[in-house]
């Protein structure tokens, strides 16, 4: 009994990891798009266990956050109130097929040369650690806490200039969506 | 800047929630102390309902000291209600100057409760009285007239418990 | 205390979800019925006293026992009580519609979602900091193995509130969507639109007990606003409360908010459609979530499971302990769960009386409350957190 819950435990991790995939296999062949959404927030929900179960808990609950609750939203109201039976839009997202597959197929080698340099290439060896100082301090403190002192204290620049980048996509969505008044 | 502070503490929202709050830890403390209530609902079918002076109930007929009908058939309730739901037929009796009716039929099923009839009797021979409880089992019983026990003009009617049909036996 | 096995571990925390769940049930149809009294109460009238207006069979005993019952002191209070059997009885045996044009699948799954997401946020609520009671020796597998407070008092407690309730708004979209029906899509849409705006204040009002209290973990965080503060710790925490009220009655969609039902307007929102128990289930969520807004607020600016509400009590805690007699330090210096429930209980009469006293804002209006009032005056009170914490620390 013992030995099977711990087994379990062990293989947590693949057990959500496989449901996400379940999620994303979903959202792509769904026909209806609101159901394509549906499995999106199901592979939202799974990638945040995954989080949880490698000992992430801040990431996975930013994951839920984050995705599942700001983002899949926006996606679903998108969704909801634009009707892709008209045939002209259908045709548009036709067009489209060729672009997307051409673009998924190099992100798809990008990846696997990524993860097939960190499982087998030169680097696997070392582990993969942020600095060691923070490490020291992470046993005493909790996750929320070592993050935000690596992102405020360590990394301020990055960590501001990535928000920089926020800034500009707001504004520029304010700027597109804001009409002349005459 | 007045408006604006005035959005910004509540005052009125306060004001509200005080009056309410009275309101509950007033009847939630004499809820059960049946003698001296608070709250303006009555307990009706246990605690039978007061009714306000002006109500408007099922037509009656009155009568005076002597016993005598009241009504002198002028016929003015019967030309006003909209609905003409009145039906008069004027007779005579020894011993009486004015005209004494000998058929008034009320129709209630289509009176609606308007009080004009009351209002245009110059004799106060009629009034509108307090009785709500109006529900019949059978359509007959609704047809009022000066004949029978149960559903006359003269009483308030029986609560859906007699009908003309029981009378005749 | 030995270390639990994984199994006991397990097993512990099987039996707190039951007694978390036990909690809910038996809280919320004692909501719903003070619901009806309370209201009755706030304006005149005594609320629900009998069943049915039937005055002969089963319904008529019960009701005439309860009109005895009416001149008992403390138990007439209890009249209306046989209702609640009859709201769950006719959930269940309501007919269960569905739509033709529906989206069965979606239709299906949106109560579920909504029900399951208000529940799974108790997870991360602790009702007592560490051990709630002992199991007694003779229980098999985990006798005498301490049950905390809490099913799992991550130390991210507060995001995983946050997180779990914002998946609930799928529940209210996905119904409204599903439903194929022009009603409920409005009252689906204002409502997601509501609950991603509110949720910007809500919880910015909530980063000021994280940032006074320095941590995300709920038992901590309730520790350090009840009895870790110096006494001008109050100030935030009062602005923060109240502001934090609001936000949760707009996030729960309850009566001075409730864009997404708005009987006058939109039939009955979201749920128009929906009957039997897919219509139970956004019911109870809604109570559920209801519990929730009301235990965080207990937990963080009331005192939680200690007896002083906004951090009174670190300041008279010392008094306390020096003056009172020897048998009340354990009962009013220590925290108790019936602190806890008692308070959370207050929070949702306070919803009951808000319903019974304010009337509903125009869905304009409660986009400019959320916008231009409660965010300045979350960051306002966010300041003020952090002087309070940079003073102290
Ligand atoms: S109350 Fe109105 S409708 Fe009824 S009998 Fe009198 S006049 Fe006619
Ligand atoms: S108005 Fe009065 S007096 Fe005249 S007929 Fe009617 S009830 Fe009789």
């Amino acid at each position: 009994m013992e030995q099977l819950l711990i087994k379990i435990g062990q293989n947590l991790f693949l057990v959500f990891g496989l449901m996400a995939l379940g999620g994303a296999a979903t959202m792509v062949l769904a026909k209806n798009a609101v159901h394509s959404v549906i499995g999106f927030l199901f592979a939202m929900l799974s990638m945040a266990g995954c989080y949880l179960t490698i000992g992430a808990e801040f990431m996975g609950v930013a994951q839920l956050l984050v995705y599942a609750g700001g983002i899949v939203v926006l996606f679903l109201f998108v969704v909801m109130l634009v009707e892709l039976s008209k045939s002209r839009e259908k045709g548009l997202f036709q067009r489209q097929t060729p672009f997307a597959l051409v673009l998924v197929v190099a992100g798809a080698v990008a990846f696997v040369g990524v993860f097939w340099r960190t499982i087998f290439g030169s680097s696997a060896a070392e582990a993969l650690t942020l600095s060691p100082n923070l490490m020291a301090q992470g046993e005493k403190l909790g996750n929320a806490q070592m993050l935000s002192r690596g992102l405020f204290a360590e990394y301020l620049l990055p960590f501001e200039i990535l928000s920089v980048i926020l800034l500009v996509a707001l504004v520029g969505a304010v700027v597109l969506a804001k009409t002349e008044r005459v | 800047m007045k408006k604006f502070l005035k959005t910004l503490i509540p005052f009125d929202i306060a004001k509200g929630l005080t009056i309410t709050g009275t309101h509950f830890a007033k009847v939630f403390l004499s809820a059960n102390r049946r003698k001296v209530p608070f709250h303006v609902v009555s307990e009706y079918p246990e605690v039978p309902a007061k009714m306000q002076p002006r109500f408007r109930g099922r037509l009656q007929m009155l009568k005076d000291e002597a016993g005598e009908i009241k009504c002198v058939c002028c016929l003015a309730c019967e030309k006003i209600c909209p609905t003409q739901v009145i039906t008069i037929e004027s007779g005579k009796k020894e011993g009486r100057k004015t005209k004494l009716p000998t058929r008034y039929d009320f129709e209630m099923e289509r009176c609606i409760f308007c009080e004009f009839c009351v209002e245009s009797c110059g004799f106060d021979a009629i009034i509108l009285n307090h009785q709500f409880e109006l529900a019949v089992y059978n359509r007959e019983d609704m047809s009022l007239s000066m004949e029978g026990t149960f559903q006359n003009m003269f009483g308030v009617s029986p609560v859906a418990k007699f009908s003309v049909a029981d009378e005749e036996k | 205390m030995p270390t639990p096995t994984l199994t006991q571990s397990l097993i512990i925390a099987l039996l707190q979800a039951i007694l978390v769940v036990v909690f809910i049930f038996v809280v919320v149809p004692l909501t719903l019925y003070a619901e009806r009294k309370v209201l009755g109460y706030l304006q005149l009238r005594l609320g629900a006293t009998r069943v049915a207006g039937s005055l002969t069979g089963l319904t008529g005993f019960v009701n005439r026992n309860m009109w005895k019952l009416g001149k008992v002191p403390m138990l007439s209070y209890w009249r209306g009580i046989v209702m609640l059997v009859g709201d769950v009885v006719k959930m269940i045996i309501k007919e269960d519609i569905l739509p033709t044009k529906a989206d069965k699948f979606v239709f299906f799954i949106a109560p579920a979602i909504s029900f399951c997401a208000s529940v799974i946020v108790f997870a991360a609520i602790s009702f007592v900091p560490g051990t709630l009671f002992v199991l007694p020796k003779f229980i098999p597998i985990v006798g005498g193995l301490p049950v905390s407070g809490a099913v799992g008092d991550v130390n991210v407690g507060l995001l995983w509130i946050l997180g779990i309730a914002s998946v609930g708004v799928y529940g209210i979209v996905l119904a409204g969507w599903a439903s194929n029906s022009k009603y409920p899509l409005l009252g689906g849409l204002r409502s997601g639109a509501q609950i991603v705006s509110y949720e910007v204040p809500l919880t910015l009002s909530l980063l000021a007990p994280v940032v006074m209290s320095g941590s995300l973990q709920f038992s901590e965080m309730s520790r350090s606003m009840a009895v870790g503060l110096p006494y001008w710790g109050i100030v935030p925490q009062f602005l923060g409360f109240f502001i934090y009220l609001t936000c949760g009655f707009a996030e729960t969609n309850r009566l001075p908010f409730d864009m997404p039902e708005a009987e006058n307007e939109l039939v009955a929102g979201f749920h128009t459609e929906y009957s039997g128990m897919k219509f139970g289930f956004f019911y109870l969520a809604e109570y559920i979530n209801m519990t929730v807004v009301a235990a965080l607020a207990s937990a963080f600016f009331l005192g939680g499971p200690w007896l002083m509400p906004f951090g009174l009590h670190g300041v008279l805690n010392p008094f306390f302990t020096a003056h009172l007699p020897a048998f009340l330090v354990p009962l009013l210096c220590e925290p108790h769960a019936i602190f806890f429930v008692v308070k959370i209980i207050f929070i949702l009469f306070v919803y009951i009386w808000v319903r019974g006293t304010i009337p509903r804002y125009r869905y304009d209006q409660v986009m400019a409350v959320a916008w231009k009032y409660l965010i300045p005056l979350t960051l306002v009170n966010l300041m003020l957190a952090a002087a309070v914490r940079y003073l102290t620390v």
